[in-house]
């Protein structure tokens, strides 16, 4: 009984959060993110069960979202405009469908094979789906897109979410069934045949499974998913446009998968706040931050290939069995270095995009970091060179002792446990 | 009565090159059959023609009469016939639990099932304790596949090939890379598990097969040049020609 409590516990928890947050960040703008993380964290889980749980790397996932989202939109239009008696809630059911339609339809091409076939025709799918939307002008609605007005349609018991708060409830209530679905999803003989495909599909075949049947019904899933993902996303924006089947949408999504960390299934929950976040506050500091969103894609494919969650992981099992402190004086020594690489990276970065982007335009004075700088002067450039050359050689350095104080931390805990 | 597994006339080439020329083969119900020959006589390569791992290009494989050359290997397994890997052919970063879960899920009907949890089937969870117990790996329930010892990793092999409960069980080079003591054991796993079915294995280890087998065929450059009992093989003069002569030196 305890036992089922206690798996019960983070339910309750995510449960109790998404009921809180919009009481402690009650402003428009921290609603409307809050409103578009609980939409991109569908979307990246939906994501994740093909790319973590199955082994398939999409390049076309937002061809899901996007159509689940157009689809809504316009099921939405005929709504109001035929005097349905359909509201808001079921919507984004109509936007998963389409998803689930089209991911049939284009899983059974795609996922005959695995790794870099099915890579292949994900991206070529991708760019069909993206490029007939210039041509199909009527669906998509051109450069301006298909707009709606979710308020004009049947009220759903007194509710028309007109206002950003009913929306984010909204989302937030699919969300949290989205979330617990696609979960309960990895802990089913299908799931868990998935995760066999991924490791070794060859043997998958000789227990008796077809891996082409298990990528097709993941694949199915996933757009399903996604579809839903875009329908909210539609309602909450009331407008869909192209982009949002594209390949921007499609690589925004890997992003936020991989940077949470793809082997866990709470990894992509955490990318997707996470790159939301600095998707919506970095775009109001910095015209670059396209560019600080590959540099961390890099990053964290070279350095924490684990993503966010699983480097937490690692260290909460040190912290857990009492080692941190020890881990503690070598982090405390990169740190600084570390510190000293970034701002000199941000200020070399933010420098060249005001003189080869902006300059022309706007002059080429600026704000640094509170300093009025003039990017086009020598000084703030050796500035910002040196600080980044001798961070970047401090870490260098100093990183060999972080290497030391894993491997004895490693080594200890695994004497303390008798292996 | 007919035989637990008939291959017949069983040819396979790749390109211009023979590998597989003519093999007529009948293993009865509950035999336990050896192959054995000299490297690169074909015996992985008839396997994987059996298991469907490769497709013959003629002839015919039946299991029980049915014929099932040129099905995929699910097919095939689903009809009652399963095999292990010479190289072992694991899940590497499941557990040893989950491993053996994924090869008993089919067998017992679970299918595509994506209804029902994994932890509230008790027919499979009792399956995979008795596996464990099985290939002695009970201990070592929650390891990943990919840190096991070798001889725990074949014994996880078995027990992967067993889990589904299949009749017919094609064991390629069981003791493969294994010491003396480890290949004992690993023999008596096989009498364990091969209790009342039918096993055909290939196997390098002399003293494994004639341990083991009902009976050996002997397979020399892509045909069988002697089927029967272990006394008789030893004392054919082709085979020892052919084979067990050159061992000896």
């Amino acid at each position: 009984m305890s036992a089922r409590l206690g798996s019960l516990m983070p339910w309750l928890a995510l449960a109790l959060l998404f009921i809180v947050t919009p009481q402690i960040l009650s402003s428009a703008t921290a609603l409307t993110m809050t409103s578009l993380m609980g939409v991109m964290i569908i979307f990246a889980l939906s994501y994740n069960m093909l790319l973590g749980q199955t082994g398939l790397l999409s390049f076309g996932h937002a061809v899901y979202f996007g159509l689940g989202g157009f689809v809504a939109i316009h099921t939405m239009n005929a709504v109001i405009h035929s005097k349905l008696p359909v509201s808001i809630p079921m919507i984004p059911l109509v936007g998963g469908l389409a998803g689930l339609a089209f991911g049939a339809l284009f899983g059974l091409v795609s996922t005959r094979r695995a790794g870099i076939v099915f890579s292949m025709i994900s991206l070529g799918l991708g760019e069909l789906v993206s490029s007939s939307s210039f041509i199909l002008r009527s669906f998509f609605g051109g450069e301006e897109g298909v707009t709606t007005n979710r308020a004009k349609l049947a009220p759903f018991f007194g509710h028309r979410f007109g206002s950003q708060l009913e929306v984010y409830y909204l989302i937030a209530a699919w969300c949290f069934f989205c979330v617990a679905a696609m979960y309960a999803l990895t802990q089913t003989p299908f799931g868990r045949m998935c995760n066999a495909v991924r490791e070794n599909p060859e043997r998958v075949e000789f227990v008796g499974y077809s891996p082409r049947v298990l990528r097709l019904i993941a694949f199915c899933f996933a757009a399903f998913f996604a579809g839903v993902a875009g329908a909210l996303g539609a309602i909450s924006f009331e407008i869909m446009n192209a982009q949002q089947l594209g390949s921007q949408q499609s690589s925004l999504v890997l992003l936020m998968a991989y940077i949470g960390g793809v082997g866990s299934f709470a990894g992509p929950i955490v990318g997707a706040v996470i790159i939301t976040f600095l998707q919506i506050t970095l775009s109001d500091v910095t015209n670059a931050w396209q560019l600080y969103f590959g540099l961390m894609f890099i990053g964290a494919v070279l350095y924490a290939p684990d993503g966010v969650v699983g480097w937490l992981r690692m260290h909460l099992r040190v912290v857990r069995r009492g080692a941190a402190w020890r881990l503690a004086p070598a982090y405390a020594l990169v740190a600084p270095a570390l510190a000293l690489a970034g701002v000199g990276a941000i200020m070399t970065i933010e420098l060249a995009n005001r003189q080869l982007a902006q300059a022309r335009s706007e002059g080429s004075a600026m704000r640094l970091f509170g300093l009025d700088v003039d990017a086009s002067t020598a000084w703030p450039w050796i500035v910002a060179v040196g600080l980044f050359v001798l961070g970047a050689s401090g870490v260098r350095l100093l990183w060999p002792r972080v290497g030391e104080a894993w491997g004895d931390v490693n080594a200890r805990l695994q004497i303390r446990s008798g292996a | 009565m007919t035989a637990a597994l008939s291959i017949i006339e069983l040819r396979k080439s790749f390109g211009p090159v023979q590998i597989i020329r003519g093999v007529s083969l009948d293993i009865a119900e509950g035999e336990r059959h050896a192959i054995i020959g000299p490297n690169g006589a074909g015996k992985s390569t008839l396997f994987n023609l059996v298991s469907g791992r490769l497709a013959p290009s003629s002839g015919e494989v039946r299991l029980r009469g049915e014929p099932i050359s040129g099905l995929p290997p699910f097919q095939i397994n689903r009809r009652g016939l399963s095999r292990s890997f010479q190289i072992t052919n694991i899940f590497p970063n499941l557990s040893v639990e989950e491993n053996l879960r994924c090869a008993v899920l089919w067998s017992l009907g679970y299918k595509y099932v994506f209804w029902k949890s994994i932890y509230r089937l008790r027919d499979v969870r009792e399956r995979v304790e008795w596996l464990m117990e099985r290939i002695g790996l009970t201990a070592r329930r929650d390891t990943q596949a990919g840190v096991l010892s070798y001889a725990e990793q074949r014994a996880l092999e078995i027990g992967v090939t067993i889990g589904g409960s299949a009749e017919v069980i094609l064991l390629d080079e069981p003791t493969a890379g294994m010491n003396n003591s480890e290949s004992e054991q690993a023999v008596a796993l096989i009498r364990k598990v091969s209790e009342g079915k039918t096993l055909v294995m290939v196997e390098h280890d002399m003293g494994v097969v004639f341990n083991l087998a009902d009976r050996i065929s002997v397979l020399v450059y892509g045909q069988i040049i002697a089927s029967d009992t272990p006394e008789r093989i030893r004392e054919n003069a082709a085979v020892r020609e052919a084979y067990l002569g050159q061992a000896q030196h």
